[in-house]
This record gives structure tokens, sequence and C-alpha cells, in this order.
């Protein structure tokens, strides 16, 4: 009886440990990706952005997945607007559909829980053998404000934003990456390089301005400058400005609040309201008198990033800022473009927005999901996307992008390294898009002249806190 | 010796209208009820369809308008009517709220007119018109998100075709279309009025084509003159077409969208901001479900009083003209 009884127990004890052997390995294979290769699927699904995000330069690196994996990558684009319904849908109904979806940074506070945390997959080297990730290549800033994540308080930015980028330590931080850059957009000037070194033109703005005609590197250099080359009896201006109702305005005026010291991220990791400051009201009466005084073109309040780039490319006027490089129109005999970072007070801060690609938390393939993601954003990939035009978003791919035979490209791509280095994102929230449209609005009010700086965010303060309540966050007084 | 001819007016349009009446009544009015029951049996199943399609949809949308539902948050809780609340006393929604209602008004009112207008010379059989019928539909036909594509560079102050010919014509040629709250609505209502009126003008065509021709004609002979019979018998007689033309524009304009959001964005400032971007901001932005819900119910709720008010002032006013 005994001895049975021991037998039994002996019995009991193996099935424990069995249990919970297998409890453990389920667990572990649950939180981190296996090293055991997950079976190649016949395609990957990518759903990705029409226009905003370079989808052409991509597409054209699909096909080289399945050269080196067998795996056909699928990519659906969808225009901006679309896009962001369709990803939000898909997540919603915890669709599996796509196995790589791209994602804008104004989405990623709201999506961050479906998304796949991949700072295992990184730390993975079984599923970094198609190409070497090399995470470190990354442009610290860009990588952090667009992939990383606190995904229990996804307001929160990532204390060390200049970090060299590293998945373990981004991990013991409290953080995961949330997906890997793939184009990394930031606000840039452009110039006409033909009218800056016209020697009639230097000649005429030393006698005005009493100093020689430079690129502007501070902002009252800009406004001097954007004054000299206003002349609109022969349809030229100083430069364009986005001051529409739309994000291209808000982008401005935090572009603006950074150069002249304030924060710009507009909103704090705390939902303090730090554009309702000294310096928001500087940026704002700058950019009031900019287009008051008649620097820029009739249409500038209601002008968006193409409008703009209209403008410019025409030669209407001789600066613009804006996201892309430029082209100006065969029209234009002789006309040069030089790019440089946006003029700055006492600190800078140019606006950036960048597109990562995220495994999908739902998909049955997320492994090679990642692989597939890995692949297109490595620095091998993204040097060939180069002469498309794809904004990188790694260091190694900007030393190949100076070399490129195109000199106009070559030259923008140098001074998007430098703007990238230095710029600010969007504040991590989960009603942006309705925060956006008040502090929009308020800019295009103070640019039409209808409101003054200082009342116009004073209001748009009021109306953001109240946005920020009904969206469940505690705003400090 | 006027009034003795505004009464033989009078008295001729009554009689012509008595006539009109008489000729659409039918002959035997147990059989018309017979005929309406299978009418109805015949489209009972059409019908629930239909039912099934609108009216489960619309009860789903009140059950979210009373939660804080968000697309991605799992957690849906019932708040009441915490958000038909926050909407009434949300002071830039009222806004949106006055914009819509200012914009329907108008461009309502001008299309009818003008429809109306472009019916009266149209409505005629002949060769000019048939093409001119063919070519009222290119408007309503190009979708809305193109047209305001293509208005929004025809306004463009710098290279627009607008400008441009008003220069020719010596008027004032560095208008900012979109850059002032009156010139924007200019080129909204503008915008709206070119794509909507033939639209309105071809249902009033139709109807004026199906006017009976003996009243017209009698009314002629009685003396009447063109004002006379378009006052007293073709505006009464189209007073259907009319309705209908008026119920499905206030409809549609109501639920207009994409000329605010790619001609203005509802720009300069929050002046042409009307609800539906607003909803739009909300539900498809901030996918904050409960909230959005709640402002479209507000809207379909303005909607459904609207509509047979208008309908009933409508026939008042048509009654109004018989004598």
């Amino acid at each position: 009886m005994i001895q049975i009884k021991k037998e039994g127990n002996g019995l009991v004890s193996k099935l424990r440990l069995s249990v919970i052997a297998v409890l453990a390995i389920g667990l572990v294979a649950g939180v981190t990706p296996s090293n055991a290769a997950q079976k190649a699927p016949k395609q990957i699904r990518i759903l990705y952005a029409t226009a905003e995000a370079n989808s052409a330069a991509v597409q054209a690196a699909l096909p080289s997945f399945k050269t080196k994996t067998g795996v056909q990558l699928v990519m659906d684009t969808m225009p901006y607007g679309a896009l962001q319904t369709k990803v939000f849908a898909e997540f919603a109904a915890k669709s599996s559909y796509y196995d790589v979806v791209i994602v804008d940074t104004p989405w990623s506070p709201a999506l961050a829980q479906n998304l796949e945390p991949l700072s295992g997959y990184m730390t993975n080297a079984s599923l970094n053998n198609l190409v070497p990730l090399n995470s470190a290549d990354f442009i610290p800033k860009v990588f952090y404000d667009t992939a990383v994540y606190n995904v229990k308080k996804p307001s929160l930015h990532y204390p060390k934003p200049t970090a060299t980028v590293d998945a373990a330590a981004i991990k013991k931080a409290g953080f995961d990456v949330y997906g890997l850059p793939v184009q990394a957009n930031a606000l840039a000037l452009a110039y006409r390089k033909d009218l800056f070194e016209d020697p009639a033109q230097k000649a005429a703005f030393k006698k005005e301005a009493g100093r020689a005609l430079t690129v502007p590197k501070t902002l009252d250099e800009f406004a001097e400058v954007a004054e000299f080359f206003t002349q609109p009896d022969k349809k030229l201006y100083g430069t364009t400005l986005m001051a529409g109702t739309g994000d291209w305005s808000t982008d401005d005026f935090k572009t603006l609040l950074a150069a002249y010291g304030g924060d710009g991220y507009m909103v704090g990791n705390n939902q303090e309201l730090n554009f309702n400051s000294a310096a928001g009201v500087r940026a704002l009466t700058y950019y009031r008198n900019l287009i008051k005084s008649g620097f820029t073109p009739p249409g500038t309040t209601s002008a968006s990033w193409d409008e703009v780039a209209t403008m410019f490319n025409s030669g209407l006027t001789a600066m613009t800022m804006n996201y892309h490089d430029l082209k100006l129109d065969a029209s234009i005999a002789g006309g040069v473009i030089g790019y440089a970072k946006v003029p700055s007070a006492n600190s800078e801060g140019p606006h950036f927005g960048t597109w990562m690609l995220s495994v999908n938390k739902y998909s049955k393939n997320k492994e090679w999901g990642y692989r597939a993601a890995q692949w297109l954003t490595s620095a091998a990939q993204s040097t060939a996307m180069l002469s498309k035009g794809i904004h990188p978003a790694r260091n190694s791919v900007y030393a190949s992008a100076e070399k490129l035979p195109d000199a106009n490209l070559a030259a923008y791509y140098k001074t998007l390294k430098q703007a990238l280095a230095v710029g600010a994102g969007r504040p991590r929230l989960t009603n942006y898009g309705e925060v956006n449209a008040v502090i929009f609005t308020m800019v295009n009010n103070v640019a039409t002249g209808k409101l003054e700086p200082k009342p116009a965010l004073a209001a748009a303060a009021v109306e953001v806190e109240k946005l920020l309540v009904s969206a469940g966050y505690t705003v400090p007084k | 010796m006027r009034s003795e001819l505004t009464e033989l007016n009078q008295a001729s349009t009554t009689r012509t209208l008595k006539l009109a009446r008489r000729q659409s009544e039918p002959a035997f009015p147990n059989k018309g009820k017979i005929r309406n029951r299978i009418y109805w049996l015949q489209m009972s199943p059409a019908l629930i369809i239909l039912l099934l399609m609108t009216i489960a949809p619309a009860i789903f949308l009140i059950s979210k308008s009373l939660t804080n539902d968000s697309l991605l948050n799992s957690t849906s809780n019932f708040v009441g009517l915490q958000n038909y609340q926050a909407i009434l006393t949300d002071a830039s929604l009222l806004h949106s709220a006055r914009v819509t209602a200012a914009f329907v008004a108008l461009v309502v009112l001008i299309e009818m007119v003008a429809g109306l207008f472009f019916a009266q010379f149209l409505y005629k059989k002949t060769r000019a018109n048939s093409v001119a019928g063919a070519l009222l539909i290119i408007p309503f036909a190009v979708a809305p998100a193109v047209s305001a594509m293509v208005f929004r560079e025809l306004l463009n102050p710098n290279y627009g075709w607008v400008n441009y010919f008003m220069g020719l014509l010596g008027l004032p040629d560095q208008i900012d279309w979109l850059g002032n709250s009156f010139t924007a609505w200019v080129a909204l209502v503008g915008l709206d009025v070119w794509q909507w009126t033939p639209f309105v003008a071809l249902i009033l065509i139709a109807g004026m084509s199906a006017l009976p021709a003996e009243p017209l004609e009698a009314a002629s002979v009685d003396g009447a003159n063109a004002w006379q019979i378009f006052r007293h018998i073709s505006f009464r007689l189209l007073a259907p077409f009319i309705g209908i033309a008026l119920v499905l524009r206030t409809i549609q304009a109501f639920k207009t969208f994409d000329s605010f959001l790619i001609l203005t964005g509802g720009g300069p400032g929050d002046s042409t901001s009307p609800m539906n971007l607003e909803i739009y901001r909300v539900a498809l932005q901030s996918f904050r479900v409960g909230y959005a819900s709640s402002m479209a119910i507000i809207l379909l709720i303005a909607i459904s009083i609207l509509t047979p008010l208008l309908l009933k002032i409508l026939s008042r006013a048509t009654q109004n003209e018989e004598v």
C-alpha cells in the first residue's frame, strides 16, 4: 500500500514536472519568437501608403525578397485618409490579413497595443540572417520617435532620444520597438541657388542690407532675405509658408516654436500644454508678420505642401520649406536649387514625421512579417531605393546618398540627414487628429489676421485641454 | 378694366385647375384601393429589406451614441446622454451646426430657383434642348472630390483661370479665394450650385414635360400671360416635382463633405467647417465611435425634422395659390 502510494507520488511528481515544463516552454514561446524557423508562407501581405511614404521605391524592392527567400511580398497601397481608416479597421477587427502594416506616427499611440513588439525579434540572430539588422545604424532621433513606445503609457517619449539604438537597452528601460522606420520626412529649406549666387542680386543685397547675401541661418536673416527677394511686379516673392487649414500649418508652427526655444512637440509627455507659451507667441507673431508684410505669395493662407511646391517650382518664390526634394519647371532657365536646414532662433527642431513598417500582432506569419520589414528597411535595400527618392532612416544610407549622380537629390539628402538629426516629432496622443485641428485652425486664424497670437494660443489651449480630458487624459494645471 | 381682367384670369385659372384635377381623378375609386393593396403586397419584400437596411443601422447608431466606445478600445461604457450634452454645449460644434445650416439654406435656395429657371427654357422638345439635357448631366456625374480639386486649381490666386479671366475683364485679379471667409463661402456655394443645379433642373424638366397641355392652353386662351400661367398653373402642378428636388437636394446638401474637405479644409480658420467635417475628424481620425455617433444622430434628427417641414411648407404654398 505504502509502496503503491510512493509509486503514485512519483507519477504525480513526474506529471507535475512535465506540466511545468510544457507551461514554461509555452510561456517562453509566447513571449519571445521561437528559435525554430517558422514555416515559410507563400506570401506576406503588406499594407502601405500610396504617396506619402514613396510606395514606388518600396514596390521596386519587393521582387528581391522573393529571389532571396522564395516568399512573395504583396503590397496594397492606399491614399492617406483611406489608409488610416483601413489600418484602424483592420486592427479593430483583429484581422490577420495583412502581416505588415505601415504606420504613421500620429496613429501609433492608439495602435501600439495592436502592433507586435519587436525587441525579441531584433535580438534573435536566426530572424536577422537574411541581411544584418545593424540597429545602431538607425538615426537615433528618428528611430525613437517613430518606433519606440511604452505600451502601458503610450504618451511617453523615450527618455534618451539620441542614444545609439539598442533593442535590449530599450526593453530594459520599459519600452519596446513597434516597427522599423521606412520613410523619414523632415522639414528642410530649399532656395534658388542661382538667385543667391547671381552677382547682381548679391550686389543689390549688399547695398540694401549692408552684408553679404547668404543662405539664411537665423529667422531674422530669413525674414531679411525674404523681404529682399519680394518683388511682386516681377512675380517673385521671398518665401512660401504653408498657412492653410491642415496638418501643414501645425507643422510650420511647431517648427518655429522649437526654433524659439519652445517644446517642438507642443504637448508634453504628461499632457502639459507647452505650445501656449512665450515661445509660442513669438513663433506665431513671426509667422503672421512674414505673411502680413507680403513676403509670401497670394494664396499662402490657404496653401498646403502641394501648393507651396508648385509655387516654388514655378519660380514664384526664392525660398520654400517642404518635406521632399523639389524640381524647378523647365521654363526657368538656369534655375538651380540648394538646400539647407530650416533657420533657427535660439534653438531648433524642424518638424519630422516618419513612417514605420510594423508587424501585425494578429498575423499568422509574424516572424516572416518581421523578416520582410527588416529586409525592406535594411541599409542595402534603402540604398537601392535612393534613386527613387526614398527618405531613409539609416546613417550609412545617407553616406551613399550624398554620392548620387543626381546633384539635386544628393544635395537634398545631405540636408535631410541634418534635419532628421535635430527634428521634433508629434505629441503622442490618441486623439491627435482633433488636437491638430484646433491648432491648425488657430495658426490659420493668426495667419489671416483674424486673431492675435497671444489670445489665439490661450483659446486653443482651452480647446485642447477639453479634448484631452474627453479622451481620458489628465491635464496638469 | 384691370380688376375685371384679373377676375377673368382668376376665374379662368380656377376652371383650368379643376379641369386638371378632374383629369387626374380615378374613374372607379374602389378599383384603385384594391390596386393599391396589390401594389403594397408586391412591394413588401423590397420594403422589408429596405427597412432592415436602414432602420437596423439607425438603431445600432443610436445605441453606440449612448456609449464612450472607441474603435480600438475594448472597454465600452454606457454614458447615457453625456455625449449629447457635450455636443450641445460645445461652442465649436454649435458653430459647425450653424455653418451646415447656412450652407444648406443657401445652396438649396439658389439651386431651386436656378433649376426652375433653366427648366423653363429647356423642357420643350427641341434638338438644342436634347443636347443641353445631355450636357446637364456632366456636372453631377463628376465625383465631388474631383470637382473640388479642379475648383481649387481654378481658384488658385497665382495660376488659376478665374483670376486670370477676371483680370482680362478689368476686375480684381489678386483674389485669394480660399484665404478669406467670404470668398471661401462664395467658392463653396459656387461649386455646389455648379454641380447640383443641373440635377434640380433635370427633375423639373421631367416634371414640366409631363404637365398636361390643356390647362396651359386654356389659360392662354383665357388671356393669362406667361408669368400668370407659370405662377398659378405650372408651379402648382409642378409642386410634387419641386418637392422631390427640394427634399433630395436638402438631404444631399446636409451630407456635403468632399468639397469642404478638399476645397477649404474648413478654413479659413473654422469659417467653413460643417458638422460632417467634425464628424470625420472624431470618427475617422480619432475613432471615437460613441461621440461621433451622437453627432451623426443629431444631424439625422435635423434632417428628419426638416424634410417633412419643407414638404409641408411647399404644400401650403401651392394650396394658397388655389383661388
